[in-house]
């Protein structure tokens, strides 16, 4: 797609080799493919990528360097609310789409989000074969998500039709990100999005609920209830986000705690402070990016007006300035500022959400079933950027 | 001993107020609240530290109350 992703993948070819040697059949760490990008200072290629934690955190801070505008590449006909914004106009929005998704609010839908995994583990707990992807990691989000916005469940297949249709028109077809077909179908998606949204939003107009489509009906951003564009940006935003970094997140964890056995120790004596160390190695979302809208310097390096920055969270999780034993999964320590939820202004909306699921996840995953595995031979290939894998075939069970 | 919050700094990551519940809150959109008013009790500094320490933003502070003496380990958050 662009050079600076180019790098990254070349960089991930020549790591998963040295590490293949050394570890094989285990899901490639994260950290390899970061060892130089952490390290270095910024580099001048056609694009910046950035990985020391310093200048990651340079670059989420100053927004009116580094712009969102435009970033995202998912074929909707407008900015995607609020993540495509810059402030001032996103600091408006933030104010009133934050309290929607407040740690108290989000806390509120707990049992209904327990609810819903329990009942996709129930409906496998019994096979002794499953793909992780298709059984748990996709629909989980996404029912929380349809739950949360109040859309049935059974329109699910349909959801994830247009997710995937907008997010990874490629993968949906099986074809090249520019083949015609494939643009075209993401331009129909994108369309199909906007009309699924819309006759929800209008059933809602006159007949209000609780839930979060209602809820929206009602925000108001600098004094103004929010245009039917707007919703529908902000409808299109949740689904893009709502959806895929949370499969990656299950899946990162998941296939990390199916390879060693004893993290699940880790995860039971305190789930929380395990969570958040394996979010920091994992960093399910790997990259942001930004585009410079002025010349500037970053650790040294010149960037110009227009140069689009790639921002490597997961190499400033693993920046050893930031952190001892950067290297090393350490369930006890005492200080983790992780940044898998990003920084400054566009922290992620759904963080809170996002931890209320994944702790959920694994609490009721492990009380229904202790023991899992995949095979050695299976090489799980994790998507770069957002690090779902496609297919996840996972053993559940004792294996003789 | 007090804990001073930089609000242009706070983006709501919820660090302070996971870890150390009894020192910060959520407000309404889930930034930080400092849950204790001025002096912060001896019994809850630990877990004040605790929190400002995880700020990822480097938001918090806590700060020497004048005539208190410093605290021996270093404050600062990175």
């Amino acid at each position: 797609m662009t050079k600076g992703l180019a790098v990254t993948h070349q960089s991930d070819e020549e790591n998963r080799r040295a590490i293949r040697a050394r570890v094989t059949g285990s899901p490639r760490p994260p950290r390899q493919t970061y060892q130089r990008p952490r390290e270095s200072a910024p580099k001048q290629q056609k694009d910046v990528i950035v990985g020391r934690r310093c200048d990651v955190e340079e670059v989420l801070r100053h927004p009116e360097i580094y712009s969102s505008a435009g970033r995202a590449s998912v074929g909707s006909a407008r900015p995607m609310c609020p993540v495509e914004l810059d402030p001032p106009t996103h600091s408006a929005w933030r104010a009133a789409l934050d309290p929607l998704f407040a740690p108290n609010q989000i806390g509120e839908f707990a049992s209904s989000i327990a609810r819903l995994a329990a009942g996709l583990i129930d409906g496998f707990a019994g096979e002794p074969e499953i793909d992780f992807a298709t059984e748990f990691s996709v629909p989980f989000p996404a029912q929380v998500l349809m739950m949360l916005l109040g859309l049935p469940l059974e329109d699910l297949p349909w959801l994830l039709d247009l997710k995937d249709g907008v997010t990874r028109p490629n993968r949906a077809l099986g074809k090249p990100q520019d083949d015609p077909e494939v643009i075209s179908y993401q331009t129909m998606m994108t369309t199909e999005v906007y009309n699924y949204f819309g006759t929800a939003l209008d059933t809602r107009q006159g007949d209000p609920t609780d839930d979060l489509l209602s809820r929206l009906l009602e925000v108001e951003v600098d004094g103004q209830r929010l245009s039917r564009e707007a919703l529908l940006d902000v409808c299109f935003g949740l689904l893009v986000e709502g959806i895929n970094p949370m499969s990656a997140a299950l899946d990162c964890v998941f296939a990390r705690l199916a390879t060693y056995p004893e993290f699940r120790d880790a995860v039971a004596a305190n789930p929380r402070q395990a969570l958040e160390e394996l979010l920091r190695w994992e960093a399910p979302v790997t990259f942001v990016t930004r585009t410079a809208v002025t010349n500037t310097v970053l650790g040294g390096c010149p960037i110009s007006a227009g140069q689009q920055v790639f921002v490597l969270l997961s190499a400033a999780n693993v920046d050893p300035v930031e952190n001892c034993d950067a290297d090393v999964l350490r369930w006890n320590r005492e200080v983790n500022r992780h940044l898998a939820f990003g920084a400054g202004v566009h922290r992620c909306l759904g963080s809170h959400l996002a931890r209320l699921e994944l702790s959920i996840a694994l609490r009721e995953w492990h009380a229904r079933i202790p023991h899992y595995s995949i095979d050695r031979s299976t090489d799980l290939a994790f998507i770069t950027g957002v690090r779902t894998v496609d297919r996840f075939p996972m053993h559940l069970g004792r294996q003789s | 001993m007090r804990v001073m919050v930089d609000e242009g700094k706070c983006q709501g990551h919820g660090r302070c107020y996971d870890l150390a519940p009894d020192v910060f809150e959520p407000d309404e959109r889930g930034h930080v609240d400092v849950a204790v008013h001025g002096d912060l009790p001896a019994v809850l500094q630990p877990d004040a530290r605790i929190g400002v320490r995880n700020c990822p933003e480097a938001a918090l502070r806590l700060i020497a109350e004048t005539g208190e003496r410093r605290a021996p380990h270093s404050m600062s958050v990175g």
